[in-house]
């Protein structure tokens, strides 16, 4: 079962995010409430895959990103926000995250996100096996 | 403040757009009949607004929302408690009347209509007039309206006797309830932005 850790500053939004990836077969490795709870958590927890809102107090969701993929340059971030302009999904991209999903959103479009990861990732090592 | 009256349609039109793309989509992350709507955009006199604020003695939870980039400015949403209780159960997917107080759901709940109003206000600025806007995080209050509206007063340091006041009506789950939404642009940012689309003084 592939851990997700669940970044957003909404305490109902984390929840929310809980209920969907847990009913479609994930488990939740754990949630932070900003970027730099984001990283902590990462180092402890190593989840297969992150969610990321953007706009929270102290270290934002952009800022949390960029210290991830410092650290693991192999890290799935899927960025979800209400913000839907050019520039915040230009700037997510260029530091690494793998998908942009705009709140909100329905719930297949986040799972499907994080299936695709995966997906990619068997994809990768049947590839580089053969 | 000074702001002719074609500006003052213009600001209206341009509000109208966002928060009807707001309304959209706090619907749809409620999936129920939320919408908040618009019902004038006027200038209001600072001390006329600070005293209405006063009579009205409804306890409410207020977020607040300050804008950066090319346009600053600052929303303030203020609804009453029991809209707020009605807010977090939808948010939460569970039965109306499920929560009884505030609590941090509520207040949580509260945040995330911020964001949501603030975000799609302003990424219907951005498409739509070319501003240059990212809210920041909400921040949640709960206290009597007067009192709320006196920190916005007072944390803008408003040297002005005047106010850009946007009148909002919201209904939710079939109740509609007075609530305000205030919304108090950088007017010299907005004169620019104004400008740059054509709207002369």
């Amino acid at each position: 079962m592939k851990k997700i850790l669940v970044v957003d500053d909404a305490k109902v939004i984390r929840m929310i995010i809980r209920q969907i990836l847990t009913r479609h077969g994930f488990e939740i490795a754990g949630e932070a409430g900003n970027g730099r709870e984001a990283l902590e958590k990462y180092k402890e927890l190593k989840p297969d895959a992150v969610t990321m809102d953007i706009v929270m107090p102290e270290v934002d969701g952009i800022q949390g990103l960029k210290e991830i993929i410092a650290f693991d340059k192999q890290a799935k971030v899927v960025m979800i926000s209400a913000i839907d302009q050019q520039d915040a999904l230009m700037e997510s991209i260029r530091h690494g995250a793998v998908d942009y999903v705009v709140k909100p959103f329905e719930d297949d479009r986040m799972v499907t996100s994080l299936r695709n990861i995966f997906n990619e990732d068997q994809n990768d090592s049947a590839g580089s096996r053969q | 403040m000074n702001i002719t009256q074609d500006r003052l349609k213009i600001l209206e039109i341009m509000s109208r757009l966002s928060i009807d793309r707001a309304s959209r989509a706090l619907s749809k992350s409620l999936r129920t009949g939320a919408r908040i709507s618009l019902s004038k955009v006027f200038v209001a006199d600072l001390s006329e607004t600070t005293e209405k604020m006063n009579e009205d003695q409804r306890e409410m939870i207020s977020v607040m929302v300050d804008f950066k980039g090319n346009e600053g400015c600052r929303l303030l949403f203020m609804l009453p408690l029991e809209g707020s209780l009605i807010l977090t159960d939808l948010f939460l997917r569970q039965r109306i009347g499920t929560s009884k107080e505030c609590d941090v759901f509520t207040e949580s709940a509260v945040q995330e209509l911020g964001n949501i109003l603030a975000s799609h206000i302003s990424n219907a600025l951005v498409s739509d007039f070319n501003a240059k806007l990212i809210p920041q995080p909400p921040r949640v209050h709960n206290d009597y309206a007067g009192v709320i509206f006196s920190n916005l007063v007072l944390e803008q340091g408003m040297v002005n006797d005047s106010i850009l006041l946007i009148e909002t009506i919201f209904e939710i789950s079939g109740s509609k309830l007075e609530c305000y939404l205030f919304l108090v642009p950088e007017m010299k940012s907005f004169a620019k932005l104004l400008d740059s689309i054509g709207v002369g003084t």
